[in-house]
């Protein structure tokens, strides 16, 4: 089954929220440092990142899309 | 009797070197996400307050920390912390726009500035406000004799800022204007979702437009394809008339700015000022500085809204309008401190004797000088190239950090 990763470089976020408001299921506002935190997201160096299925695929891309700072990348991999 | 505050812009700690060098009162600067050059400028870090105060401390400047995009429930935790931390390391005042800011700063004690980014534009606001601050920046929009008469009635009907003294009023004396009354303006949040009301404008006014009629698809002719580019203000040839007015702060715009623009215009307002105190301010000085201000990143330049004109002028280029500018050459490799002499290595182009330089660092800040003399392997030589190391006097300390630049014509 084709999978994807969705990666989010943290620290550039700018904190607007744009992300939740597309996919508030898998993107939260931190009340600690108002960056959006991507769910269940393994750090590496800064890159936050998960990986989805090809049903997320519109929701994810939607908030790589909305992103004003455009830190959200989505690659997709075959296993 | 001339005590205007010079405020110069803060976005790096090249910048911010370049600042106190040019001579600046006061700067101002931003740390994380919570201010209006999120996207454009390095931002400050809050574990870098300290180092910030103790540098302004060390120098006698004040420092001002901006905290004044439009705030959401999630962004309340990060803002307090920034107001505790600030107030830890002595930062001198928080400049704020929004009213939950501007109350906590009142309980923490921190002196709080009204940011222009709460359009202050009557007395009455000013009034307002004052229950929280000391120092109101009025809107950007005002002519210069609105802004006296709210400076006349705040002596009129004593009004005090929580200190206990008048109220002070600020200005922005030059930079950047915006084509919108500051802070209404959602083009760049409208076409990328990007908004200038939390410092990530995208500056869609700065770009070339052609109006379509979409009924029959014509294409109207317009002689300035820029029209919504505002020109940059400069008001450093009727300086007199603001210090005059009684004017506390004058505000240089430019936190996305290099080191030399910061340098530049810090030091020829502080000259203008000095000047203005001294009784020796005139228009050939004024000629003098307006031509070295162009040399640095302009859009050409107007009197704002001060003058009362009654529409914009606009630009007529895209990017900077500069008479000036630089090529990077290469960085520093170290510094000779009994001779006076910096080794360099050149990482593009070239540079020759007689080239004019400038030097930036965050511990050098800004340094102009003119190529007399190249030395490699200690002999004399015309020219370097691409890869070489090379030495030249250079009057401060050299380090990796810093970056060598060559000045041209543009």
């Amino acid at each position: 089954m084709k999978q994807f990763t969705v990666t989010q470089q943290r620290e550039k976020c700018i904190g607007c929220n744009a992300c939740v408001e597309v996919y508030p299921e898998k993107w939260r506002m931190s009340q600690k440092d108002g960056k959006a935190t991507l769910v269940r997201a393994i750090n590496k160096k800064g890159f936050y990142s998960t990986t989805f299925h090809a049903h997320e695929w519109k929701a994810f891309n939607l908030a790589a899309q909305h992103c004003p700072v455009k830190i959200i990348n989505i690659s997709s991999k075959h296993d | 009797m001339n005590n205007t505050e010079l405020l110069a812009p803060v976005g790096s700690f090249e910048s911010l070197m370049a600042a106190i060098q040019g001579g600046c009162d006061a700067f101002y600067f931003g740390v994380e996400q919570l201010n209006m050059r999120t996207r454009s400028s390095y931002n400050f870090g809050v574990d870098d307050l300290p180092n910030i105060a103790e540098i302004a401390r060390e120098h006698n400047k004040k420092a001002y920390l901006t905290l004044n995009t439009i705030l959401y429930d999630y962004d309340l935790r990060l803002m307090q912390e920034i107001v505790q931390k600030a107030k830890e390391a002595k930062i001198d005042a928080i400049i704020a726009a929004d009213l939950a800011v501007i109350s906590y700063c009142k309980k923490m004690g921190i002196p709080v500035h009204i940011s222009t980014q709460a359009n202050v534009s009557n007395i009455e606001t000013v009034e307002f406000y004052s229950q929280f601050a000391d120092l109101i920046v009025l809107a950007r929009e005002l002519t210069l004799s609105q802004v006296a008469q709210i400076i006349k009635e705040i002596a009129l009907r004593k009004i005090k800022g929580p200190s206990g003294n008048l109220l002070k009023i600020e200005i922005f004396s030059h930079g950047a204007l915006c084509m919108a009354i500051s802070g209404k303006c959602y083009l760049s949040l409208h076409t990328h979702n990007s908004s200038a009301n939390r410092g990530a404008c995208i500056q869609n006014c700065r770009r070339e437009y052609l109006v379509t009629d979409k009924e029959d698809g014509f294409e109207l002719a317009i002689d300035n394809q820029y029209i919504m580019s505002a020109k940059d203000l400069c008001t450093i040839d009727f300086l007199d008339k603001i210090v005059e007015i009684g004017i506390s702060v004058i505000k240089i715009e430019g936190r996305g700015r290099a080191p030399d623009y910061v340098y530049k215009t810090t030091k020829c307002y502080r000259q203008a000022l000095d000047a203005i105190a001294a009784g020796s301010y005139n228009q050939e000085k004024v000629k003098i500085w307006i031509e070295e201000l162009a040399t640095v990143y302009n859009r050409g330049f107007w009197d704002g809204y001060y003058l009362g004109r009654k529409m914009g002028e606009w630009s007529a280029i895209h990017g900077s309008a500069a008479t000036q500018k630089r090529i990077y050459i290469g960085k520093g490799v170290k510094y000779f401190t009994k001779s006076g002499i910096g080794e360099f290595v050149v990482e593009s182009h070239a540079l020759s004797i007689g080239n004019k330089i400038m030097i930036t660092g965050p511990s050098l800040g800004y340094l102009e000088t003119i190529v007399d003399e190249i030395r490699v392997a200690d002999q004399e030589v015309e020219t370097v190239k691409k890869g070489q190391h090379f030495s030249i006097k250079v009057s401060q300390k050299i380090r990796p950090s810093d970056k060598l630049f060559k000045i041209v014509d543009s």
